[in-house]
């Protein structure tokens, strides 16, 4: 198991497991007696800001590095295809290797998944990024399903339900708070 | 024959009192119980750990609720709406169903790896059968005697005898089947492939697939409504739900706006789809599909299974 802590994810150091060994399919049980039960975490961010201009900034699946305080590089295969892969890498090291499911940009939002947790304490992760509003004002949500990084029972402190929510928030608020500053121009 | 019809020809003179929603909160560890009437939560009823399946047997009064983390099952009384006690029931149990009298219960035990089947009035196991990988979902014959079950992990359903505790018929269908919905005046039975994205129709008489069907991303859930005429199903990545033709299975509609929707029940005039990223639970016309309102519920609600029933007040239990 390699270990790899996030700086710039201040709620998940110290809590970033690669964890290799977890062999889980790709549907980890959805409910299990000796295991974990699926986690969610919900970010919103309202921003003074056309929803046309803040979507223009997160519109491109590549452009996490862009807007993402936490990640250098992002390079997707396909575009804003179905089944395109970006490649996350994050300061400091480690990285998530996401397929986007679904776009739609008359709706502003699209999906993808995570193979594993990558450089995140959770296994069977996806997500969705929407953006709402209008001429003026908007709105995005950030929102993703998972379990925790720890296949059974009893999980170490750093793999538990809580670590995982912990990450995964603490990813969403750094990203969103940094989106409203781009599109705010302050 | 409605449901409530059903009840009073199957179990003689009684009354009836409104129908109830019971949903499964696996992240708040409790049942919330919704006045369909009243369009409300009347109760927040605490049970085991992690509760996702559910079934509200009208017919006793009883709603049985599986608490996947706690190897048991919660039972909730109808009438007062507190649990009643609770039982062993294998090593994870998920999918739940019951016989139309009530009398028997269906459990499928994940890890144990088998279907058990409990007499309810004694909360006594009565057969239990080996399965494959991954019992999920389960689909109780109207009179108890046999039910069919998904075994996730094996890309199949099983049709399990319980008087003679065999496996009676499998059927092969997508991939990843979890939930189950019995048609019983069409002699079918639909299978909800969470990650071949489709629905495959088995003839429960002749034992075989007869329709396969795409569906949203990952369907999670399905219920018959508007008298039988629409197959309703929730696809839990899409945010979607989909509206069947019940008779052709054409595709009619694709409804938007939801929340990782699992459970999907519906009584009367309305269809009731459970938000597990919401915490809610959206009210639809059935007819239509038109949304009438959201009620918030517990923390990532689940109500796998048929979570809605009226208690039949009895004057003899």
């Amino acid at each position: 198991m390699r270990r790899r802590t996030l700086s710039l994810f201040p709620l998940a150091a110290g809590a970033l497991v690669v964890a290799t060994a977890v062999t889980l399919a790709t549907f980890a049980p959805s409910v299990a007696a000796h295991g974990p039960t699926r986690q969610k975490a919900v970010e919103t961010i309202a921003i003074d800001a056309p929803a046309a201009k803040v979507w223009s900034l997160i519109a491109s699946y590549a452009a996490l590095k862009d807007w993402h305080p936490a990640v250098v590089d992002s390079p997707a295969d396909k575009g804003n295809e179905v089944g395109s892969v970006r490649l996350v890498k994050i300061k400091g090291g480690g990285e998530l290797v996401e397929v986007l499911e679904s776009y739609d940009a008359a709706q502003m939002k699209y999906s993808y998944r995570a193979k594993n947790g990558g450089a995140l304490p959770v296994t069977n992760y996806t997500l969705t990024i929407r953006v709402t509003g209008d001429a003026s004002k908007s709105q995005v949500e950030w929102r993703g399903a998972f379990y925790r990084g720890f296949p059974n029972n009893d999980p170490p402190p750093d793999q538990n339900d809580e670590a995982a929510v912990r990450a995964v928030t603490g990813v969403y608020q750094s990203g969103l708070a940094n989106l409203k500053k781009l599109a705010e121009g302050r | 024959m409605g449901l409530i019809a059903f009840l009073l020809q199957a179990a003689g003179p009684a009354a009836v009192a409104a129908p109830f929603a019971y949903i499964t909160n696996q992240g708040s560890h409790d049942v919330s119980v919704i006045d369909l009437a009243a369009l409300r939560v009347v109760a927040t009823t605490a049970v085991g750990t992690s509760p996702a399946g559910v079934v509200a047997a009208g017919a006793r009064g009883e709603v049985y609720v599986a608490n996947a983390a706690a190897h048991t099952v919660t039972v909730i009384d109808m009438l007062t709406q507190q649990p009643r006690g609770s039982f062993a029931a294998g090593q994870g149990a998920v999918g739940l169903d019951a016989s139309a009298d009530g009398r028997r219960l269906f459990v499928a035990d994940w890890f144990g790896q088998r279907l058990r089947v409990y007499d309810t009035a004694g909360r006594a196991e009565i057969a239990q059968v080996p399965l494959g990988r991954a019992p999920a979902g389960v689909a109780a014959l109207p009179d108890g005697s046999a039910a069919w079950v998904a075994e996730r992990d094996e890309d199949r359903v099983a049709l399990v005898d319980v008087a003679t505790q065999a496996v009676l018929a499998r059927v092969g269908v997508g991939t990843h089947p979890f939930a189950l919905l019995l048609d019983a005046p069409r002699q079918r039975l639909y299978v909800l492939n969470v990650e071949s994205d489709d629905l495959s129709v088995i003839d429960t008489a002749r034992r075989r697939v007869i329709a396969t069907r795409p569906t949203g991303r990952a369907p999670y859930g399905a219920a018959l409504a508007d008298g039988g005429r629409l197959l309703y199903v929730t696809n839990q990545h899409a945010d979607t739900v989909s509206v069947f033709d019940a008779q052709t299975l054409a595709l009619r509609t694709t409804l938007e706006g939801f929340g990782y929707p699992e459970g999907i029940a519906a009584h009367g005039e309305r269809v009731y789809v459970v938000n597990w990223m919401d915490d809610s639970v959206s009210v639809l016309d059935a007819a239509s599909g038109r949304r009438l309102a959201d009620i918030p519920v517990g923390r990532n609600p689940r109500g796998f299974g048929a979570f809605i029933a009226a208690p039949l007040i009895s004057p003899t239990p």
